[in-house]
């Protein structure tokens, strides 16, 4: 099956501040991948670049077979996209917003935003201007998918919403996905992600660090805590890919891909180690552990 | 019945799901017969991905647990809580080999070991005494 979006080795350059650096990934249809990554990772350039409404300056970015740097206005007519902090006409009613849109959409557009303004319960014919965050969010996820697009972009849906708002957007999420569709978000709600996500795309000042499926990325994921004999040295040869590690006093904290359970065995048994914990780290963990990646392990053991 | 998901566990969501299930077909809380709802209503309660409930759905029917009613959706099986019930004690026997593991990682003896489970199960002896088999409880994973 043919992805619904796909970047290659894609480069992109602020005033001299890199903002993604040779970026390459897949999505195939029908799943809901979360970007994750710190603020100015480079998530929000990222679905830019897709929607065709920057430019990457190398590299190959597509959506749906459609090229992101010449076919940008046909990509948008297609796509629904809710921008981090939508910008709405303040003196229109919400009525009036959905019927202003329609324009631009296929007929039957109409039709299903008003279902969406009453499915989130809001009130149609009062003006953008006089409406909460919350509300607000939500007409711009009313009109971000009422023609039902085969994709759905949401960059930080639920940042600042109140709690029943982002389960009404969790939700919508969810029925987008139910119904087979694909759904591209950035977030640092990692908890929701976590919920949500079939696969997870680890950005860290524009690399991208990991994309796998959620469920592949926390089974092969372990923290090991290490506790070591006084004076020991640092034990190079782990028994897996390391991630990151942390030292204090005679206990290593280090998260591994791919523990390898028979190594594990005679790595306890080594004079030098006292023990070793195996715990199962949760997606918030793992992400940490990708964010501390390149914070060198000290040499040498305890004091 | 009632699942309790959270996404901060180690263990997989469709894991969670599944185990929640067993537990409450092993705890009478489902019973041969009932409807588990639909992957969609449940996704959309639980405000989990889809794909992780049909997951958890396809797993409990390969393992005999569900199995489809023509048109309508998924049902217990007559003979899931035989089962489950024993999944259970399968997953019971898990932790206490676990704990046993932390036990004998600590530096105690067999002896040590069996003095300590004896002392606890002559406590569980006196407090909490042996119900009547209709009032088995399922906890939660």
């Amino acid at each position: 099956m043919n992805p619904v979006l796909r970047l290659d080795n894609v480069t992109k350059r602020y005033r001299g501040q890199t903002a993604l650096d040779g970026v390459s990934l897949e999505v195939p249809p029908g799943v809901v991948v979360a970007l994750l990554g710190e603020n100015g990772a480079g998530k929000t350039t990222t679905l830019k670049i897709l929607l065709g409404l920057t430019t990457a300056d190398s590299g190959e970015a597509e959506v749906m077979q459609l090229d992101s740097r010449t076919q940008g206005d046909e990509i948008r007519r297609r796509v629904g996209y809710v921008p981090e902090r939508p910008t709405l006409y303040e003196w229109m009613t919400i009525a009036e917003i959905g019927w202003f849109a329609a324009g631009f959409y296929p007929s039957g557009y109409l039709q299903k935003y008003r279902e969406l303004v009453q499915q989130f319960e809001l009130p149609a014919d009062r003006q953008v201007k006089q409406l909460s965050k919350g509300m607000r969010a939500k007409v711009a996820l009313a009109l971000g998918m009422a023609h039902e697009p085969a994709l759905l972009i949401l960059d930080e849906p639920t940042s600042g919403l109140d709690p029943l708002v982002r389960r009404e957007f969790l939700e919508s999420m969810v029925d987008v996905a139910a119904a087979g569709r694909t759904v591209l978000l950035s977030s640092h709600q990692i908890g929701e992600v976590e919920r949500v996500a079939d696969m997870v795309a680890i950005l860290k000042e524009g690399k991208l660090l990991a994309i796998e499926k959620l469920d592949d990325l926390k089974n092969h994921t372990r923290e090991m805590t290490l506790t070591l004999n006084n004076g020991a040295p640092y034990l190079s040869d782990m028994p897996g890919e390391v991630i990151c590690g942390r030292v204090q006093d005679r206990q290593w904290r280090v998260l591994v891909k791919h523990l390898d359970e028979s190594r594990l065995e005679s790595f306890r048994s080594l004079a030098q180690v006292r023990d070793v914990e195996v715990h199962t780290p949760n997606l918030e963990e793992i992400f940490l552990g990708y964010m501390q990646a390149d914070e060198e392990l000290p040499k040498g053991g305890g004091r | 019945m009632f699942f309790r998901i959270e996404s901060a566990n180690g263990l997989a969501i469709y894991e969670q799901i599944v185990r929640q299930v067993k537990f409450a077909v092993a705890g009478d809380a489902l019973l041969a017969g009932d409807m588990v709802p639909s992957v969609r209503e449940l996704s959309k309660d639980l405000a989990v991905n889809p794909n992780t409930v049909a997951r958890a759905y396809r797993e409990l029917q390969a393992e005999g647990v569900l199995a489809p009613v023509r048109g309508t959706g998924l049902e217990v099986t007559a003979h899931a809580a035989k089962h489950c019930t024993a999944e259970r004690v399968a997953l019971i026997r898990e932790r206490l080999r676990s704990v046993l593991l932390e036990a004998r990682r600590s530096r105690l003896d067999l002896d040590d070991i069996r003095s300590l489970v004896g002392e606890e199960l002559s406590r569980l002896e006196k407090t909490a005494p042996e119900k009547n088999a209709a009032d088995k409880k399922g906890k939660n994973p």
